[in-house]
């Protein structure tokens, strides 16, 4: 018996999908920004590759419905960030109570 | 966009790695003349001021670096011409006859020092020996990006290719039952199967929420409204989040959504739940936590101890626990994670805080699932509507475990079809069950009217409160105002009419105490 009937056909509505997001990508962008700032502003090398890391780790967990601009500014600051750090010291990093 | 992305995450590597052998190549420039010192020069015999022993900082002039050369291999002369040299001035030795040492009292301490003071400053390792090994930290979080690339791209194919075999798996089963399979909502005209159009609104493939999350959404069949097939992969594309899944024993899962419409399904909830899901369900879901009271252990239906019953009503169980879903457990052990069945469904409770704070906010759309789980439906039916926006769901998940040393790809292909043949006839049974007895009926409308009660009080109180902000806020602008306008006649009449405002405000109360006491 064919149960299909295509009168009964509804559309799909983001609402349907029941989403438990963590909010990863969020906090993330969040932690990628403030590192930044302060690897621009207290030059700290170490926050600067924090900055980077988090602003990986926020696109590879962000939605295909996000706004990829908002990933894409985030790791363009985080590499500014180390670009600018690096060029205005070239030593070597050091990890704060490792060396 | 995505591929895009990964390929300029590339280029700005190799950016990266250009600005810094150009910095360095800078640095070489800065202290090339310091490339042809010999071991001699460096005689310690005088102290030197502290300005001219700096030897890593940057030189703006060669001039103090020649003075202090020349220093260097004269440590024998007079203060008088080191005090000389270190301005930068050559002086002949004819000058001495100039100065009378007598004047300088200081000299006969300077030179009987035998044990000179310096301060040597450290030399940083990137300029000593061999540069780059001093990099060891940051060859180490370049390694650990590579990495974390890397396991982004594997982990993202893999998640897609398990989707695509799913969806292939599936979809001949799922285009004889329905009408339009797969639809992303975006575009204006649909496609049925059976008129056989070529239009780009239905996907060959399931529609990709982000790199965890596929979706399939099938529609046109009766006794129901609309089938969503959710596949929540683990964060495979995320080398933390797969690491903490292998701690947390995570699994994949396969969620089955079905919505039905309102005289499809008969008023009762009741839900089916491993333990460990059962207690979530039972306190986070809104309407589990207020129409099941207890949890009660499933061996009564020839289940294993491991499941859990909440159900409004004792006698659903008995009819929704049949000797199908018996078999089908006993079939495919930890498959199913639970059963929920709902006419009264509106998600995850909403917290206190979150509520109190944002019943200010109205949000835009009805029936929105906030971006942290929590359903939006009761802030907006609290502003706007009289009625609950409740939906009559049946959610079938279970969860995607590789069997017998089978790779999870083969056993996805192997168990899907079963699956989805298990909760369209559950889906058939649940739409075609009527109560038994009035008494069922009337038993469930008491509860829902109780609830619906609760409903209508909250959204009272909740106008009241949002009332009552509003006219102090417009109290609030008026005090502004008039205190702005500088004119003190404006003023006192502002504050006596407040007063007025006040003393009725109270009067109501003390009358109605008259009334009562007479």
């Amino acid at each position: 018996m064919d149960n299909r009937r295509s009168n009964r056909v509804h559309r799909f509505q983001p609402k349907f999908i029941s989403l438990v997001d963590d909010g990863l990508s969020d906090y993330m962008n969040l932690i990628g920004m403030l590192c930044s700032m302060c690897a621009l502003m207290l030059k700290i090398k170490f926050c600067g590759w924090i900055a980077l890391f988090s602003a990986i780790v926020g696109f590879a967990n962000s939605r295909v419905s996000e706004d990829g601009k908002q990933v894409f500014s985030s790791f363009m600051l985080s590499a500014s960030a180390i670009v600018i750090t690096y060029m205005q010291n070239p030593a070597p990093m050091k990890i704060p109570y490792f060396e | 966009m995505r591929s895009s992305i990964t390929v300029f995450f590339i280029l700005l590597h190799l950016l990266l790695c250009f600005v810094w052998s150009a910095a360095k190549k800078i640095h070489d420039e800065d202290f090339s003349e310091f490339d042809d010192f010999d071991e001699d020069e460096f005689v310690t015999e005088a102290p030197f001021p502290s300005g001219a022993s700096q030897l890593p900082s940057k030189t703006q002039s060669n001039q103090p670096d020649q003075t202090k050369s020349e220093a260097l291999s004269q440590p024998s002369m007079s203060k008088t011409t080191e005090q000389t040299t270190h301005d930068g001035v050559t002086i002949d030795d004819d000058d001495d006859l100039m100065f009378d040492e007598e004047e300088f009292e200081a000299t006969d301490l300077f030179s009987s020092s035998s044990t000179p003071d310096f301060k040597i400053a450290e030399v940083p390792a990137n300029l000593t020996g061999n540069r780059w090994e001093s990099y060891h930290c940051e060859a180490i979080m370049i390694l650990v990006l590579l990495s974390y690339l890397i396991n982004f791209l594997i982990g993202r194919s893999k998640n897609a290719r398990l989707a695509a075999t799913i969806y292939n798996s599936q979809r001949d089963l799922l285009e004889r039952k329905f009408s339009l399979v797969g639809d992303n909502g975006q575009t204006q005209t649909t496609k049925s199967t059976d008129e056989q159009t070529d239009n780009d609104v239905v996907s060959n493939n399931m529609h990709k929420e982000s790199e965890s999350l596929y979706v399939l959404w099938c529609s046109g069949r009766t006794l129901l409204d609309s089938m969503l097939i959710e596949i929540r992969f683990i964060k495979r594309q995320c080398l933390f989040n797969s690491l903490a899944a292998l701690i947390k024993s995570i699994n994949d899962m396969i969620i089955y959504t079905i919505d039905y419409s309102k005289d499809d399904m008969e008023t009762f909830v009741f839900c089916l739940a491993k333990k460990r899901s059962a207690v979530k369900l039972h306190r986070d879901m809104n309407d589990l936590s207020q129409f099941c009271s207890e949890r009660k252990n499933a061996e009564k239906h020839s289940l294993s101890g491991n499941y859990q019953i909440l159900s409004e009503i004792g006698e659903i169980s008995n009819v929704i626990i049949d000797s199908r879903v018996g078999d089908f457990i006993n079939k495919f052990p930890d498959a199913l994670e639970y059963i929920h069945i709902s006419d009264q469904y509106t998600g995850m409770k909403i917290q206190n805080d979150n509520q109190q704070s944002s019943s200010s906010q109205p949000s835009n759309n009805g029936t929105t699932v906030g971006a942290n789980g929590v359903s939006a439906t009761q802030q907006q039916d609290a502003l706007n509507l009289s009625e609950r926006s409740v939906r009559r769901v049946l959610i079938v998940a279970f969860n995607l475990i590789p069997s017998n040393d089978r790779s999870l790809q083969i056993t996805a292909e192997t168990v899907i079809n079963d699956y989805s043949r298990f909760v369209l006839n559950l889906a058939d049974r649940v739409s075609l069950y009527r109560f038994a007895s009035k008494e069922l009926k009337a038993k469930t409308s008491k509860n829902r009217q109780r609830i619906e009660e609760q409903f209508l009080k909250n959204v009272n109180q909740q106008r009241q409160e949002q009332a009552q902000q509003r006219r102090e806020e417009k109290r609030r602008a008026e005090k502004e105002k008039i205190m702005q306008s500088d004119d003190p006649d404006k003023q006192r009449k502002w504050e006596e009419k407040e007063h007025k405002r006040e003393m009725k405000r109270r009067q109501p109360k003390m009358k109605q105490m008259k009334i009562k006491s007479m």
